[in-house]
């Protein structure tokens, strides 16, 4: 007797794709982005992220006694919030990545897709990373205005830019493998914006503190503080951009360790397991 | 004749004497700023450049050119380092040579400001006692203009929001309706 087992059913945008010859992750991320952004989850996390942007950057303009140089605090002040809203929006959306799909017990049918496993979490990845790209666009304009008159626009502009996709991939990745490691969508969730609170908290410790061989090994071993110190350094104290490039190892770091242990362990990554809401 | 004579002799002495005191001389330098005059806009970069000589017989030994910048009018806060974060460069001079110095500034404070360059030796062997070599002052003149104000802001704070809230809506409604239309 044979046995003859048939592949399992496409859906349209498979066939569509396949047919076109697009590559498995081009697929997945092109899905996961019009999820992303026709659903308007994309733009009203953009819409939230400028009412707290307005919000800063006018509690920042209204301070009348700004000078020259407290003009370039302020500079830094809104670029690193951008950075650092911008990347937390990246890992909340990577958090929903694995964890999500099992969630909505729509694991099954990704993973009878003609796609590999290791292309699926790519795909998530670039979908989450396009959020990053958008928050940075929407910053623009803000530090355009902040930024004009004290003539560092392109610099902060280019600093932002490298330093923020640095940590988005860094943390996107792994948001995807907190996402990856939880059955439910609120623990993933819940414990990415621990990680980032955690890695923000040192930013927030008070200049004044005395700052040991300890702080500073803290700030170096935190790819968030660290990424965020060379910021301040070459927008505030005018550093030259190589001057203080090893405060960029471990956003570096975290972006290769990350990024590679997303795509090597991509395949144990994506796997089906009971989500919390799964009858 | 006899007086004349003498007179010699006391100019020869006095001379030798005065010899090794020559060797030990503070430095002969000469030290040049330009441009005399600068007129910028507050956060304009400009350079100052200065020229120092040696002038003497003998080699300079190291020594020490530092920028300083110092307000002449009203009480601006000057911090200088603001203005320049290199303010000291080394060298040394062969008797006749010159060097040029570029000092890189930003002005950061609107007001009259005036720049100079300090010549001092430098090393473990300097006894404190040395004369200072200062260059002419350079006269720096910067104009203020309109800092950052809640009314510059405002269009970007108000138009971003109100832009990414209308398009959020338009798509979130929209893709409520071909849900339901389906």
């Amino acid at each position: 007797m044979t046995l003859r087992v048939a592949p399992p059913a496409l859906g349209v945008r498979q066939e569509l794709r396949a047919g076109n010859g697009q590559p498995g992750w081009f697929v997945v991320a092109e899905q996961e982005c019009r999820d992303l952004w026709t659903s308007g989850r994309g733009l009203i996390l953009l819409f939230l992220f400028s009412v707290l942007l307005s919000a800063v950057t006018y509690l920042t303009s209204t301070n009348q006694a700004l000078n020259f140089l407290e003009q370039r605090e302020s500079v830094n002040l809104v670029l690193q919030f951008a950075v650092a809203v911008g990347v937390l929006a990246t890992l909340v959306v990577s958090a929903d990545g694995i964890s999500g799909e099992r969630e909505r017990g729509t694991m099954e049918t990704l993973l009878v897709t003609p796609v590999a496993r290791r292309s699926i979490i790519i795909g998530k990845l670039i979908a989450a990373l396009t959020l990053w790209f958008a928050t940075f666009l929407i910053s623009i304009p803000y530090v355009w205005v902040l930024g004009r008159e004290v003539g560092i626009l392109g610099l902060a502009l280019a600093l932002g830019f490298c330093v923020g996709t640095l940590l988005a991939v860094g943390l996107g990745s792994i948001g995807l493998l907190i996402s990856a490691a939880c059955n439910s969508n609120k623990t993933s969730i819940a414990a990415s914006i621990l990680l980032l609170l955690i890695l923000f908290a040192p930013t927030q410790l008070p200049s004044g503190l005395p700052q040991g061989w300890f702080f500073e090994v803290l700030l170096r071993a935190n790819p968030v503080a660290s990424g965020l110190a060379y910021i301040s350094a070459l927008l505030v104290e005018g550093h030259s951009w190589t001057q203080d490039l090893s405060y960029l190892i471990t956003p570096l770091l975290t972006a290769i360790i990350g990024a590679g242990a997303l795509i090597f362990a991509g395949p144990q990554l994506v796997r089906l397991t009971r989500g919390v809401n799964a009858g | 004749m006899r007086e004349l004579l003498l007179l010699g002799l006391l100019v020869g002495v006095l001379s030798w004497l005065a010899a090794p005191a020559v060797a030990a001389a503070p430095l002969s330098i000469k030290v040049v700023a330009e441009p005399a005059n600068v007129e910028t806009v507050l956060g304009g970069r400009f350079m100052i450049t200065t020229e120092i000589t040696n002038t003497g017989s003998a080699p300079s030994g190291e020594i020490l050119a530092h920028l300083n910048v110092a307000s002449i009018e009203g009480s601006v806060y000057v911090d200088p380092e603001d203005w320049s974060p290199d303010r000291s460069q080394q060298l040394s001079l062969q008797p006749g040579e010159s060097r040029k110095l570029s000092w890189d500034l930003q002005a950061v404070n609107a007001g009259h400001f005036a720049a100079y360059v300090v010549v001092v030796p430098f090393g473990s062997t300097v006894a404190g006692s040395e004369e200072l070599l200062i260059s002419p002052l350079v006269n720096i003149a910067v104009a203020s203009r309109s800092t950052l104000t809640a009314t510059g802001a405002l269009p970007v704070v108000i138009s971003v929001p109100l832009l990414l809230g209308l398009a959020s809506a338009g798509v979130y409604f929209g893709a409520r309706r071909r849900g339901s239309d389906r």
